[in-house]
């Protein structure tokens, strides 16, 4: 180990937004937890309000400020860290660590970079130079060229020829390839691509548009040992960003010869750059004639390194922090899961499929071009895992969509030449429209032209159809409800199929011994495991998990992330989880989301990857007879159906049906307080707003901004109202009062509501208190009322706070329009300042 | 597809549903959790008279190509997987692996829980097994009653020397089994090959002059293989660079005084890290092994330890002390597997060059 390093400044990765979502978050909290383990001491810089990982470093070491490289030089200068770390942070880190290494920030004061060494960030953020690098190695490349003007761009273009793809240089964000198949497109794409590129640069560059897209996942020590975690394969070919892409993993349509040929690339590559930690290599590859490009090379985490993690069982984040430190990957030991020594060092063979497919926000921007392209569109994403492909996708289909009921919706709907257009420029439907395609007739040959899909994947989407039709056809016969449920099909689906109510299909899978067994998710293939502990299920003969306790508390996870409040429910139950051990429960949490961060597996006792729909879930509470089940935020049909059945479900925050009471949809001020049976604590009394100022409805509330602009005689009066209210309205968990102001009249009640989830996020960081550990021990009868009373918050205090919604609409490119909180993707926080931040 | 059986010697039968060959098959029940290459570990000689349980759950999906394979007549009793989809990929679109296991009457059986039969083999060892139509007793008492042959080498090797002409060195190979992976290496080093039977005599090697020779990979034991073998390899590691791979480094071993023991357990896959004893590089590399050098025996007078399994410590690798001689029990040709160990051969090349 480096013991010239005791103090490291962590780069986190800011709001959430398109390209990123809580997996950054997820791999930093990893990285922390590695970090204090070898006695450093982990600094972070972050604004992000729901982030896990600002919750696990001292108040002193924690910087919650917005990740520029100015802020980032004036950590430094006052905190003098050994070293600074980018590979947790995302593109944007990558941005600012390049900055503080043009102006010698990071030299003057002795900063060492970890993972990745000075001069490859130059390259890697830049297409030329990566090509460069790329032809030293001796990787095929691209034709290319940068250019700086208009121009310059379209005499380029003209002599590579259309379609090109445009690549802005140095991006501040992770938008990196648009495609133009035309000088006007081209025009349009080079404008915004200046616009985001730090040196007003872009690369033209010949298009690979229709190639399979592979990306491959590897560790690397300082000494030059590596490790193949995972290799990802596209579903969809280049030409649909990898973020708005399915992807399986491991690949299933790559010969040995042509993995192989990847996997020393991708070493090569990490070798010339002298990389450490995780990388992650894209690749293109043409079938005929055999040929591959290197696309990208991203040596941090991100979608692909935590969709490896989640797939393979293997702790990538945790390992590569331990790397960053110098130490090697025969020293670095896994979690107590085998019996030898050199644990990070097997390489993981899988004996399952995983299939992510993405999840798009257009529900609630009905306004963007739904198509997808180049630029990615998807806000979240969800995963499926089975013993069959028939199986993760399925799985990952159901996961995928809005219904709460677990079932498909239809594309019959669509006339010929709208899946013919749609087979060609593809949507959020696409999986749905390929099976439509396919059920239509529509040859496999042909599909494989139209969309350059490999035909294996028709294949199995006829197979799933065929079994469809077996099983619809076979109401109620035991054979067809094995063979459903072992490829993949829900019970509510299948239920929906034979019109009969999911009860009935659980009876006749209960009566004919068709039950799940769950499998566990781990790099040896079964070869060498001890005890793992996440799981999924399937339908075969084994089943190697078992219940895990008496005293067991199953959480719900919120599956894929939307727009909305979802943004902070991974965070709200990544807390809850951390306070239901803390209490002495062992916990269970389902999910499906990679990029969660309560699906870290130090986290909970046992993860469960499986569909959270109600047939799942009760498999799961067949397995595991928890003492409670907890739901985070709320759905209510499952919540309604699992009360139904008798099951102990408590949703947090408090539910909010028959909660709110609202005699008008406008306010400005919001006053949220804790309320236990005996006590009520006033929290923080904030002003409400939305992006552009007075919000008129409560739907445009994104800003929240304390002091409240009331004077003190005004700000008593809300405390005394609240109290007075509430001593009538019997009502426990976290509310907020909301109220107009005019002037220094007193304030005008409006109304009551539960507290949002990304408000009590908001209020952790501003009080130091964690609300959610309190809401959990209240719902499970912990709380100490003597404690309550004694709650010391100063409501008067001075001190300021901003927390502000961030919204999408610029990546999805769209004008600017007042955002609305269903479509907040994430949000940042501000103290001490309430100057409006540089809109980058 | 019709249902058949996986049949176990422990009494245990797994059903599933037949595809390939609808033949009835006896032998020894082995998995393999590589990755990928369900056709280059199919047609691996290595796996005569076995069958085969890939923990890889997707089977087919690449069909079969003309590039993949390791031997032309495989000789493997069976595939057992989760899952088999039927693709062809070739020009003619005419060959899937369904149909390239009916050429070569050699069943498959799908829909098994892999996982968990990998498990079990890991309590029961190595274990005799039958895919057969029905499992009744009399299966059973056929399965109980084969005895499988030890002259597995004869059976796959070839019986009649070939020649394989380039430009450039002219190397020996000895054929116990040989997988193709191996030529295609000394095809691409441009090496001018003949391919001698496994029971050639020092005396047929030396005939031919050779630069080097090569003792290939093969099925079986190396004990059930007579001495004359041995007295071959001793004899030619004097005078000529000597390279062993797979059963050829057991034989390797056995000739220069260590003892060679059956493993409980088969290990075939590509995820154990391998250490390079003298740079400590960690390279990852396919195993196939049955049987395992025992360190308590090596002669240290006489060979060197260079490779070693970092999961189950085994001997990966030996080096002679006094001639030119050197062997790893895991196969550098990759084919499937890894490419880290493919620059043994280039050191072969190099051991051969310096050569007076």
């Amino acid at each position: 180990m480096d013991n010239a390093i005791q103090k490291i400044l962590i780069i986190g990765g800011g709001p959430t937004e398109i390209g990123h979502e809580t997996e950054l978050d997820a791999a930093c909290v990893q990285v922390i937890q590695a970090f204090k383990k070898q006695g450093i001491r982990p600094l972070l810089i972050d604004n992000n309000p729901f982030s896990s990982a600002l919750e696990s470093v001292q108040p002193t070491n924690m910087f919650i400020q917005a990740v520029t490289a100015d802020n980032v030089q004036r950590i430094i200068e006052k905190e003098h860290p050994d070293a600074i770390l980018p590979t947790v942070g995302g593109v944007l880190a990558i941005s600012v660590i390049q900055e503080l290494q043009e102006n010698g920030v990071l030299a003057d004061n002795n900063v060492q970079t970890l993972g990745i060494p000075g001069n490859a960030i130059m390259d890697i953020n830049n297409p030329d130079r990566l090509n460069s690098v790329l032809k030293h190695v001796g990787v095929p490349i691209i034709a290319s060229e940068t250019v700086g003007t208009l121009d310059e761009a379209v005499n380029v273009a003209a002599s590579i020829g259309y379609p090109v793809i445009v690549k802005p240089i140095a991006p501040r964000i992770d938008t990196n390839r648009i495609l133009c198949e035309s000088e006007a497109e081209l025009i349009s794409a080079v404008t915004r691509g200046f616009s985001w590129s730090r040196f007003k640069q872009c690369v033209i560059e010949q298009s690979i548009v229709g190639y399979k897209e592979v990306e491959l996942v590897s560790v690397r020590d300082a000494m030059g040992t590596q490790v193949l975690i995972a290799g990802l394969e596209n579903i969809d070919p280049i030409g649909i960003h990898s973020g708005d892409s399915m992807v399986v993993t491991p690949t299933l349509t790559l010969s040995n010869a042509e993995y192989q040929e990847l996997r020393d690339t991708a070493f090569a590559i990490n070798n010339q750059f002298n990389f450490t930690g995780v990388v992650h290599t894209h690749f293109a590859l043409q079938t005929n004639p055999e040929n591959f490009y290197v696309t990208k090379v991203t040596p941090y985490n991100d979608r692909g390194t935590s969709l490896a993690a989640c797939a393979t069982g293997y702790p990538i984040a945790y390992v590569a922090a331990n790397l960053y430190l110098n130490q090697r990957l025969t020293e670095v030991r896994l979690p107590d899961i085998y019996h030898f020594k050199q644990t990070a060092l097997l390489e993981p063979s899988l004996d399952h499929v995983v299939v992510r497919i993405p999840i798009w926000p257009f529900e609630d921007v009905p306004n963007a071009d739904q198509h997808l392209g180049t630029v990615m569109k998807s806000v979240g994403s969800t995963i499926g895992i089975g013993r069959s492909t028939e199986e993760a996708i399925l799985k990952a289909i159901r996961s995928s969509q809005f219904s709460p009921k677990d079932e498909l919706p239809s594309m019959s709907d669509l006339s010929d030449s709208q899946i013919i257009s749609q087979l060609i420029h593809p949507r959020s439907s696409r999986i749905l429209v390929l099976l439509e395609a396919l059920r239509r007739g529509y040859q496999v040959d042909e599909l494989t032209e139209l969309t350059k899909i490999d035909p294996f994947y028709f294949v199995i989407l006829q197979h799933i159809l065929d079994v469809r039709e077996n099983v619809q056809s076979h109401p109620l016969d035991p054979l067809a409800l094995k063979q459903g449920r072992y490829y993949g099909f829900g019970d509510g689906m299948i239920a929906r199929m034979w019109q009969v109510d999911i009860d009935t299909v659980r009876s006749i899978g209960r009566g004919n011994n068709i039950l799940p067994t769950y499998k566990g998710i781990e790099p040896s293939a079964g070869e060498l495991l001890k005890s793992p502990t996440g799981y999924y299920s399937t339908f075969e003969f084994e089943n190697e998990s078992e219940q895990l306790s008496d005293h067991t508390v199953l959480v719900l996870g919120r599956g894929g992330n939307q727009l909305g409040p979802n943004a902070s429910a991974d965070y709200f139950t990544a807390e809850m989880l951390k306070q239901l051990h803390k209490s002495g429960y062992e916990t269970v949490i389902m999910n499906t989301n990679p990029n969660a961060g309560s699906l870290t597996s130090m986290l909970t006792d046992k993860q469960i990857i499986d569909p959270v729909q109600l047939g799942d879930i009760m498999n799961v509470i067949n397995m595991e007879h928890p003492v409670r089940i907890f739901v985070p935020g709320n759905r209510h049909f499952l919540t309604r159906e699992l009360r139904r059945r008798k099951f102990p479900v408590s949703v947090l925050p408090p539910d909010q049906e028959g909660r709110s009471e609202l005699l008008t949809d406008h306010a400005t001020i919001g006053l949220d307080l804790f309320v236990t049976e005996h006590h009520v604590v006033p929290i923080l009394a904030s002003d409400l707003r939305s992006d552009e100022g007075i919000a008129t409805t409560l739907a445009q509330i994104t800003l929240m901004r304390a002091p409240a602009s009331v004077n003190p005689q005004q700000l008593s009066q809300l405390l005394d109202h609240a109290n007075e209210y509430l001593a009538s309205h019997k009502r426990t968990g976290m509310v907020q009062l909301l109220y107009t102001t005019n002037g220094s009249q007193p304030p005008v009640f409006v109304g009551v509501r539960p507290t949002r989830l990304t408000t009590i996020a908001f209020l952790n960081k501003v009080t130091g208190i964690n609300w959610v550990r309190m809401l959990v021990r209240q719902a499970l009868g912990e709380i100490d009322e003597d404690l309550i009373a004694k709650l010391d918050i100063d409501i008067r205090s001075d001190r300021r706070s901003q927390m502000r919604g961030t919204f999408p609409f610029k990546q999805l490119q769209l004008p600017d329009q007042l955002g609305l909180t269903t479509q907040e993707v994430g949000a940042r926080i501000s103290f001490g300042t309430l100057d409006p931040e540089p809109d980058e | 597809m019709a249902q058949r059986f996986l049949i176990l010697e422990d009494g245990s039968a797994y059903p599933g549903i037949g595809f390939g060959a609808g033949a009835t098959t006896t032998g020894e029940v082995v998995f393999n959790t590589s990755m990928l290459g369900y056709q280059e570990i199919v047609t691996n000689q290595i796996y005569h008279n076995q069958i085969i349980v890939f923990s890889q759950p997707i089977i087919g999906s690449i069909g079969i190509s003309h590039d993949s394979y390791e031997s032309i007549l495989p000789t493997a009793k069976g595939m057992v997987v989760r899952d088999v989809t039927d693709i062809s990929k070739n020009r003619q679109r005419s060959l899937s692996l369904d149909q390239f296991l009916k050429q070569h009457n050699i069943p498959g059986i799908s829909g098994i829980d892999t996982r968990h039969l990998i498990r079990q083999l890991q309590q029961t060892g190595t274990i005799k097994g039958s895919i057969v139509d029905v499992a009744d007793d009399h299966a059973f008492d056929q399965l109980h009653a084969t005895v499988l042959t030890n002259q597995q080498v004869a059976q796959v090797a070839t019986p009649r020397p070939y020649p394989n002409p380039n430009q450039g060195y002219n190397v020996v190979v000895i054929d116990f089994g040989l997988k193709h992976g191996i030529l295609r290496q000394l095809s691409k080093r441009d090496c001018n090959v003949t391919v001698l039977p496994w029971d050639a005599t020092a005396q047929d090697v030396i005939n031919l002059d050779p630069d080097g020779v090569l003792l290939s990979t093969g099925p079986g034991s190396p004990l059930d293989l007579p001495e004359s073998v041995l007295d071959m390899i001793r004899t030619i590691e004097e005078r000529i660079p000597l390279f062993a791979i797979g059963l050829g480094h057991e034989l390797f071993a056995l000739a220069n005084g260590s003892e060679v023991k059956k493993l409980k357990l088969a290990h075939h896959g590509a995820n154990h890290p391998i250490r390079t004893i003298i740079t400590n590089e960690i390279i990852y590399a396919t195993e196939g092994q049955e049987y395992v050098v025992d360190p308590d025996s090596v002669d240290r007078d006489r060979l060197i330890t260079t490779y070693v399994d970092l999961v189950d410590g085994s001997i990966q690798g030996l080096r002679h002390r006094d001639y030119p001689a050197f062997s790893v029990q895991f196969f550098p040709d990759g084919a499937p597997g890894p490419n880290d160990s493919v620059d043994l051969f280039d050191e072969f090349m190099e051991t051969m060059g310096t050569r007076e």
